[in-house]
């Protein structure tokens, strides 16, 4: 252990010694050890701290003392004690924290402890005087489970380390067996476990039995106050050992290893000490209590208790503290922060592991990527395994040579990079190079990362104008805005742009800067496509700039008598492939109707109820023609990126459009029914997002890990190049895409596992860029602890997208089913993990961090892709949703899952002039018909569309100063605009934040009034996914079913 | 016509701009940018200081000039005027001095310049048809002296460079051998003097050992 320890340590340079602080804090009485001493943790309990037990008169935490143990001897050399001096700036010692840290790292023994004289610290032994409960001698996992201990009383109590309290412990012999040389806890626990065991002398017979409670610890008074619980969801139900008279705090979430020591279910809700804070405090499981009958409702069935995600997303931060040189959340998270070992333990783990990666995601004002060139010395990377120097890099042989962190190679480091170390190893030039220190970087890339210069932006329109366009006023919505965001697109004075439009034939526009207006030419051969000009077609904007406006403008005017109702599209698209595969670029499709003509055409399908239910279901939401997949494959090599969008109100087969999308990292934009008064300003300003943002070209994306694993499948919309390059055509930051690993050995020896996503691509300026993200986590022995490490967003996002794709080869009930199998596989191992030494009885048990789980899995199963039979929504609407859910970045998704729900008619009531206290209604309630009071306005935000539902007795004043004169009127007439009032004017800047906070698509405003069948249900009802309805079921059933499913064996 | 165009910096060949929708129909664009890269790579290292200078490969000719430490070259058929070429990278030099000359030294990163692609095209368009007014009356206006302008083939200008390495490369191997030569030499001459005058030491040894053990025995 020792020298895992010593190997892993140096590995972590930079990192502060957060261990350490519990020893900063003020020594604490030390008393000499008198009698028992303090119980050595089995590597389970032993540094989580305990709360003072009442035979205990011991505090054995502090790992002080010098260890009597053989090991010791051993590793304590090779601990430096520079940590110590690294405490007091290091972390403020959130107590909570505490233990965390120190048992992952494996905190050196404290400086310069002689190893004859032990300076560990005990509690003086007065003070415990009860024993309420004469604890059951023996495992740790009794005791554990009787107890969570307070983590505050750790820093208290902890004595500065280099105090020499007593003579050394005298007892080595841990009551615990297996303490002193457990096999089992996550590497880097059994690293800092050492140091522990010989601080701590193990006292045998008396630890057990700590059961009760003491009132009064010197260094903790105010540990009986028990204050709100700070997870709402706890058993109802009795605690199956003695009830502890005081609270015990829920312990952290944090690293220790503790397979064994389960939280009570009957804790005392919440404890929280004095000093920590409270989030830090997480119990290591939650469980629900379901002791009813299926179907009956009990008392303790209180789905109101029901754990909800209205505060949105929490991003798992744990691991930014541990590692602060990892890449942000927002661009790289994994399902679990935590790498099992091994095949077996992997196999265990029934959720998915992966991650999902949003490598452009946008960044927060101030935080940008810092941009690094190289220049002659070229990029620094691994020579075997190309990876690109990043902070876990380390420096050796005095700064001539780094080791790789991925593969351990010793590479050399070029001269013009050179740099000496300074004493503890690190380069001395560390702060003035961004790629040692922080996790996402952008690098300019040289000559070598190109097979031609760089490509400038391209714009490349194919629009349809068959007559459906033109009398949706979709032509002329599309045209002025492409007008309007002339000035801003990327990439100026190099972009180009180009038009085709179609109907029965094809029109090509020759945009040469020397005309004055553009030129039209018509093919009609749609057999054998050839392009009538060589040349300006593809003109450069800055330069042809008043031929595209003129183009523009008369583009509606054009074809406004169009009568045309075919639409060539196949034809359309190939001519578009030829024009734009010498450069590339974005091709922005607007289809209105069903493509009727020349290669490509497609049928009316899906019309036929008897194919649902059926195993051919799922070929109705697969491109039936080859064309579009081979069209696809076709653009992506020439680097085209395909949006679709589609407008039409009849069936236009999104799933053969959308295949064009997906395979060209592009994106399904649908609009059913487009009228331009109702649509406009969604399309506006969805289009003129798309057009405008900033957009990575001719993209390659690769994610490395470490040796042993592998990253097996992608999951998104892109085209596998090789086995693990992803080509995107064109990238931006509202795409996300999702990967499983598997582990390709049976054990991972390794402590960490680096991950490492390289996104090269061409900015729009011109220039070629390499963006790294650069990520570690610890690899785990322990079950639990990838648990607690878990990430329900990514994992729900990855569920996702593995039942969309399911979706794609099964019938729907089948992807359905998919993924509640997953659950409650996932589940039942949770279960059997802590069933044992609990009588759990029909209590539904889970872990902190993935309680969302089973309401986010009845999210996905009710999305629109997924959800119901073919009357509950239609094709089109079910296959765009589906591609559209494949891109989304982890956030968007979980909104759309579980959408906001917020009250608003008593915030527009209160008088504040202030229109920016929003904060007021952030108030998330649960998605059911029984938050909605017909006394109130409620506005529903699922990202894409926001609906304002009146309740039936909504004061008439709000509905009057809100909608003007039409507020009696049927709502689905009225307009939704300001009215001039006060109230109205806080309600659109409420809609307009909202809308501003998501700015990647525009959601529309529906109003519904109560009782308004059928668009009640259609807006919204529907979507109240916690409801039963037609089928499906509620929240509470859901439970109830997981919970039979999980007990059944 | 002119079939690509590239504009490069001579003191390390980094490549500052190039031309749009460059080797477009051309099949084995790729060999020849590949051929460019090389000559580039030559140019940096100080050879062919030629500022003017054709070079022909294959079906086509690069003409190129250099001028303050930047190279335009252009890739042309055997067919297209030299004089046009000439011209037409004599344009392209004035108008990337004018537009990029304070920066050109500076420049980092590869393509630095690519916003110049722009221009390129157009100009390139100005010269494609050899028949146009402008162009035929360009062609016969004598100011601009093409004649002198030397011709190579292609393998010769890049053999020129490799030759250069190899003969270097002789050279400096022979420094090392004569150089272990005479090491050996000195070696070999401390071995024959040992070899020599060993017996005789060794006896001269023995003999005055056993006068020094007679004296003391005796």
């Amino acid at each position: 252990m020792g020298t895992e320890n010593n190997k892993g340590y140096p590995k972590f340079p930079a990192r502060p010694a957060p261990s350490s602080s519990p020893y900063a804090s003020a020594p604490p009485p030390g008393i000499p050890p008198p009698s028992g001493g303090p119980p050595t943790g089995s590597d389970a309990v032993g540094f989580r701290p305990f709360p003072p037990s009442a035979s205990q008169p011991i505090r054995p935490f502090t790992p002080s003392g010098p260890p009597p143990a053989p090991q010791v001897g051993a590793m304590r050399p090779a601990q430096p004690s520079p940590f110590v001096s690294q405490i007091p700036g290091s972390r403020p010692p959130p107590p909570s924290s505490n233990s965390f840290p120190s048992t992952a790292y494996g905190p050196p023994p404290p400086p310069p402890p002689p190893p004859g004289a032990a300076p560990f610290q005990r509690f003086p032994s007065p003070p415990f005087p009860t024993t309420q409960n004469p604890p059951p001698q023996g495992p740790p996992q009794t005791l554990a489970g009787h107890f969570s201990p307070p983590m505050s009383l750790r820093p208290q109590q902890q004595p500065m380390a280099p105090v020499t309290m007593g003579p050394p412990p005298q007892s080595t012999t841990s009551g615990l067996p297996g303490a002193n040389a457990s096999p089992s806890p996550a590497d880097f626990n059994m690293a800092a476990r050492p140091g522990f065991q010989q601080s701590m002398p193990p006292v045998t017979p008396s630890y057990p039995g700590v059961g009760g409670s003491q009132p009064s610890f010197p260094g903790y008074p105010s540990k009986q106050v028990s204050q709100p619980p700070p997870m709402p969801f706890q058993s109802s139900q009795g605690p199956p050992g003695p009830p502890p008279v005081s609270s015990y705090p829920p312990h952290t979430g944090g690293f220790a290893q503790r397979p064994n020591i389960v939280a009570q279910q009957n804790l005392h809700p919440s404890y929280a000490p004095p000093t920590s804070n409270v989030q830090g405090l997480v119990e290591d499981f939650n469980s629900l209590s379901l002791a009813s009958i299926p179907g009956s409702m009990e008392p303790g069935l209180d789905h109101r208790s029901f754990p909800r995600p209205l505060d949105g997303d929490v991003e798992p931060n744990s691991f930014a503290e541990m590692y602060p040189m990892n890449c942000h959340s927002r661009y790289l998270r994994l399902t679990t922060s935590a790498i099992p070992n091994s095949q077996s333990l992997a196999s265990r783990w029934h959720l998915p592991l992966g991650a999902v990666v949003c490598p452009l995601a946008e960044t927060p004002e101030g935080e940008e990527v810092p941009l690094i060139d190289f220049g002659s010395t070229g990029i620094i990377r691994c020579r075997r395994c190309r990876t690109y120097v990043n902070p876990y890099v380390t420096f050796t042989d005095s700064g001539r040579k780094w080791r790789c962190n991925i593969c351990s190679m010793l590479n050399d480091v070029p001269g013009e990079y050179f740099s000496h170390l300074d004493a503890n190893g690190r380069r001395m030039d560390m702060d003035q190079r961004p790629e040692l220190t922080k996790g996402s970087v952008e690098i300019i890339a040289p000559t070598e990362y190109m097979v031609r210069p760089p490509m400038p932006p391209i714009y490349f329109f194919l629009i349809d104008v068959s007559i459906s366009a033109t009398k949706s006023g979709m032509l002329e919505v599309v045209a002025q805005t492409i007008k309007s965001c002339l000035d801003n697109l990327p990439g100026y004075p190099r972009t180009q742009i180009g038009f085709i439009t179609y109907d029965s034939t094809l029109h090509f526009y020759n945009m040469k800067s020397s005309l004055s207006q553009p030129q039209m030419m018509v093919v009609t051969d749609l057999d054998d496509i050839f392009l009538p000009l060589p040349d300006d077609l593809l003109v450069n904007l800055s330069e042809s700039r008043t031929v595209v406006e003129a183009f523009l403008d008369s583009l509606p005017m054009m074809f406004q008598d169009n009568v045309n109702v075919e639409s060539a599209f196949g034809p359309a698209l190939r001519a578009a492939f030829m024009v734009m595969n010498q450069l590339g670029g974005k091709l922005l499709i607007f289809q209105n109707s069903l493509p009727s003509l020349g290669a490509g055409r497609l049928k009316l399908r899906g019309d036929d109820p008897r194919v649902y239910g059926t195993d051919k279901e799922y070929a109705l939401r697969v491109a039936e023609d080859p064309f579009y997949k081979q069209m696809a494959a076709d653009c992506t090599k020439f680097q085209i990126g395909i949006n679709v969008y589609a407008f039409s109100d009849k069936y236009t087969d999104i799933a053969s459009l959308g295949t064009l999308a997906k395979y060209t990292g592009g994106q399904v934009y649908y609009y059913p029914g487009f009228q331009s008064s109702v649509h406009g300003d969604k399309l506006r300003h969805e289009l003129a997002r798309d057009l405008t943002r900033e957009t990575a070209w001719e993209a390659v994306m690769r994610i490395r890990c470490g040796k042993g694993i592998r990253f097996t499948s992608y999951h998104g919309n892109f085209m596998l190049r090789s086995t693990d390059l992803l080509a995107l055509p064109a990238v931006d930051c509202d795409k996300a895409y999702a990967m499983q690993l598997s582990l390709e050995e049976t054990l991972l020896t390794t402590q960490t596992v680096y991950f490492q996503v390289a996104l090269l691509y061409t900015a729009s300026c011109g220039e070629r860029r390499i963006r790294v993200h650069t990520s570690v986590a610890p690899v785990v022995a322990d079950l639990g602890e990838m648990y607690r490490q878990a990430d329900t967003g990514s994992i729900v996002s990855l569920y996702a997208r593995l039942a969309i794709e399911k979706s794609m080869s099964a019938k729907l009930d089948d992807a359905r089913n998919a993924i509640q199998q997953k659950i409650v596989k996932a589940l039942k191992e949770y279960r059997n993990l802590h069933a044992v030494q609990h009588r759990l009885g029909s209590r539904l048990i889970y872990p902190e961090t993935l309680k969302f789980l089973p309401l986010y899995g009845l999210a996905i199963i009710k999305s629109t892709p997924l959800q119901g039979g073919p009357a509950d929504a239609s094709l089109d609407e079910r296959c765009a949703a589906g591609f559209t859910m494949m891109a989304l970045p982890v956030k968007k998704l979980l909104k759309l899952l579980y959408p906001n729900l917020i009250r608003v008619d008593e915030w527009l009531l209160k008088p504040s002039a202030d229109h920016d206290d929003l904060r007021d209604v952030s108030n998330r309630l649960p998605l059911a018909a029984e938050s909605l009071d017909s006394r109130g306005l409620y506005i529903y935000d699922d990202g894409f569309r926001l609906v304002l539902w009146f309740g039936r007795m909504l004061s008439p004043d709000i509905a009057k100063n809100l909608l003007g004169n039409d507020f009696a009127a049927e709502l689905s007439r009225v307009t939704f605009q300001e009215q001039g009032n006060g109230m109205s004017k806080k309600l659109m800047s409420l809609v307009k934040k909202l809308r501003e906070n998501d700015p990647s698509y525009h959601p529309m405003c529906f109003l519904v009034r109560q009782g308004e069948q059928p668009r009640e249900g259609f807006l919204l009802l529907r979507h109240l996914i916690e409801d039963q309805m037609g089928g499906s079921s509620g929240y509470v059933d859901w439970i109830l079913q997981l919970q039979r499913q999980i007990q059944q064996n | 016509m002119v079939k690509m165009t590239l504009i490069a910096r001579v003191t390390d060949g980094l490549p500052l701009a190039e031309g749009l929708d460059d080797g477009r129909d051309l099949p084995d664009s790729d060999m020849y940018k590949q051929q460019v890269k090389a000559l580039f790579k030559n140019l940096s290292r100080g050879q062919n200081d030629a500022s003017r200078m054709s070079v022909e490969t294959g079906p086509y000719i690069f003409h190129y000039i250099i001028e303050g430490r930047v190279c335009y070259l252009t890739m042309c058929d055997r067919s297209y005027p030299k004089k046009l070429a000439f011209q037409y990278l004599e344009d392209l030099k004035n108008e990337f001095e004018r537009v990029n000359g304070p920066n050109i030294e500076t420049a980092a990163r590869p393509y630095a310049f690519i916003k110049f692609d722009t221009f390129i095209q157009k100009t390139k368009k100005l010269y494609q048809d050899t028949r146009t007014q402008r162009n035929i009356s360009k062609l016969n206006d004598e100011l601009y002296e093409v004649h002198q302008i030397m011709t190579r083939n292609v393998q010769e200008v890049l053999g020129v460079g490799e030759k250069l390495d190899q003969v270097s490369e002789m050279s400096s191997r022979l420094t090392l051998e004569s150089r272990e030569y005479a090491d050996k030499a000195k070696d070999l001459n401390r071995q024959a003097l040992i070899r020599k005058w060993a017996p005789v030491a060794i006896v001269l040894g023995v003999v005055f050992l056993l006068f020094w053990v007679k004296t003391k025995l005796w």
